[in-house]
């Protein structure tokens, strides 16, 4: 019989007692397993967020950010939003989705993400609105769409009204996307999401 | 919320647009890809919630779901999916295992080594006797290895049943009558039950994708049948079960998801691997950073 009963799994999981200490640990694995550890746990923000800013290590800091995620917090959300300002496509990225992950904690902090003096997080906030409920995505995003002058960001705030937008988004829909007529792409990409919305037969 | 309720009028009117906009969450939340082409298919289904939820209009089942009021995302998923188990299920994946994965995972391990598998959720328990039964008939290296197969799931009475291993006529469809008559006993009319050699084989335990601790259990696998529960998680559940999912393999580990998923799109911790039969998702040997 080549198929034999395991014994139990192996119960060597780390234990808690120094596991904020071991997010300093040189030993990536160390500071992986404890990140996961300390996953939802309130207490251990403000160490994880420490923690956070100095990671080296990709899979580690995703573990960190989730670990965040999970607690779901403002103090949570606080310290994953200065990774939306990160040069590294890839920490930008991984905070968007740990950030869209928590739409009730990030709500708070919406309206000055989407005021923010820099465009490209003004862009990436408009996806943090994505899971958000759809009447206050929809304020929020026809906020920024009435007086956004960047295209690209307006396209963002557009491409996310496609998908959860309600009727309300039409008035500012239609000035946007008179205000942007010589952008032939973004008018386009309204009347797309006018559609969508109104579910009107195109 | 599967009963129909009164009060609202059925003959909904879902236009193409509504199916787009439908299609396109539906990628973004779960990975089940639809197009137009399939209009008949998602339209009946799309009917079927909106009446079930008693939505008076498209819009408004949308923004029912999108909210996932009463756990309207799982009700959907699984009208649109197969949500049967049964042996031999997505057979592609077992071939693969067979054909490519274990012969890799193999070349790694001294003859008489372990080889470790893991069935999560196991359900009540078709997917870890069929690795078994797949593994007895089609790996010819079967015999120089210790093979352990464990299948864990989250509901202590599917795994009650799994125990048991008692099935009827329909988890069977796929199996050959010669395998049943090899592998099964009559127990009653339409019930068989799988060898007691292969039922002692294998180990149920029970554990909560999400919970690491319960995951930090369960380690050291060589390969992981994780099919067609991630779609049902939210996007901050199925992060979560990535991770632990990777923590419970073996470096260079692979792990096979349901055909609609893809770790792709969950974590960047994975990497694809392609192999005849069948994409799977590998730990790398090494950690990238």
């Amino acid at each position: 019989m080549p198929l034999v009963r395991g014994s139990k799994s192996p119960a060597s999981a780390a234990q808690p007692a120094p596991l904020r200490a071991a997010l300093d640990s040189p030993d990536a694995e160390s500071r992986w397993i404890a990140a996961r550890a300390l996953s939802g746990d309130a207490d251990a923000v403000p160490a994880l967020a420490a923690a956070l800013d100095r990671e080296p290590v990709p899979r580690v800091r995703e573990a960190i950010m989730t670990a965040l995620m999970r607690v779901g917090n403002p103090a949570s959300v606080e310290a994953m939003l200065p990774f939306l300002r990160s040069q590294d496509a890839g920490v930008r990225a991984a905070a968007i989705e740990a950030l869209q992950a928590m739409p009730g904690a990030v709500a708070p902090f919406m309206a000055p993400l989407l005021s923010d003096g820099d465009a490209d997080v003004r862009l990436l906030a408009t996806e943090l609105t994505r899971n958000m409920d759809a009447s206050e995505a929809t304020r929020l995003l026809c906020d920024l769409i009435e007086r956004e002058q960047h295209p690209n960001v307006c396209a963002a705030a557009v491409d996310v009204l496609t998908e959860v937008g309600t009727p309300q988004a039409l008035p500012a829909l239609e000035k946007c996307a008179a205000r942007f007529a010589a952008t032939p792409f973004l008018p386009f990409a309204i009347s797309v999401a006018i559609a969508r919305i109104s579910g009107a037969e195109g | 919320m599967d009963d129909a309720k009164g009060g609202a009028s059925y003959a909904v009117h879902i236009s193409p647009e509504d199916v787009q906009r439908f299609c396109e969450f539906l990628y973004r939340r779960t990975g089940l890809s639809f197009t137009e082409g399939k209009r008949y298919f998602i339209d009946r289904r799309l009917e079927d919630r909106i009446a079930a939820t008693g939505s008076s209009s498209f819009q408004a089942y949308f923004s029912l779901l999108r909210a996932d009021a009463d756990h309207e995302i799982e009700h959907l998923i699984n009208s649109f999916t197969v949500n049967e188990t049964y042996f031999y299920r997505e057979e592609h994946q077992l071939r693969c295992m067979t054909s490519s994965l274990l012969d890799v995972i193999a070349s790694h391990k001294e003859p008489g080594g372990t080889v470790r598998i893991w069935s999560v959720p196991c359900s009540t328990g078709e997917e870890p006797y069929s690795i078994a039964l797949w593994l007895m008939e089609n790996w010819p290296q079967v015999d120089s290895y210790n093979i352990e197969i464990v299948g864990s799931d989250i509901d202590t009475r599917a795994l009650k049943a799994a125990a048991e291993g008692i099935y009827g006529d329909r988890a069977l469809m796929r199996l050959s009558p010669d395998l049943i008559d090899r592998y099964f006993r009559f127990v009653a009319e339409g019930r068989h039950q799988i060898d007691d050699g292969l039922r002692n084989s294998i180990e149920f335990t029970r554990v909560n994708l999400i919970d690491s601790r319960d995951m930090a259990l369960h380690r050291d696998f060589d390969l992981i049948f994780c099919r067609n529960v991630l779609i049902y998680f939210d996007d901050a559940s199925r992060r979560q079960a990535a991770e632990n999912l990777y923590g419970c393999l073996r470096p260079g580990g692979y792990i096979c998801l349901g055909h609609s998923e893809s770790m792709s799109r969950i974590s960047p911790l994975f990497r694809v691997a392609r192999f005849p039969d069948a994409i799977v998702y590998q730990r790398p040997e090494t950690d990238h950073g």
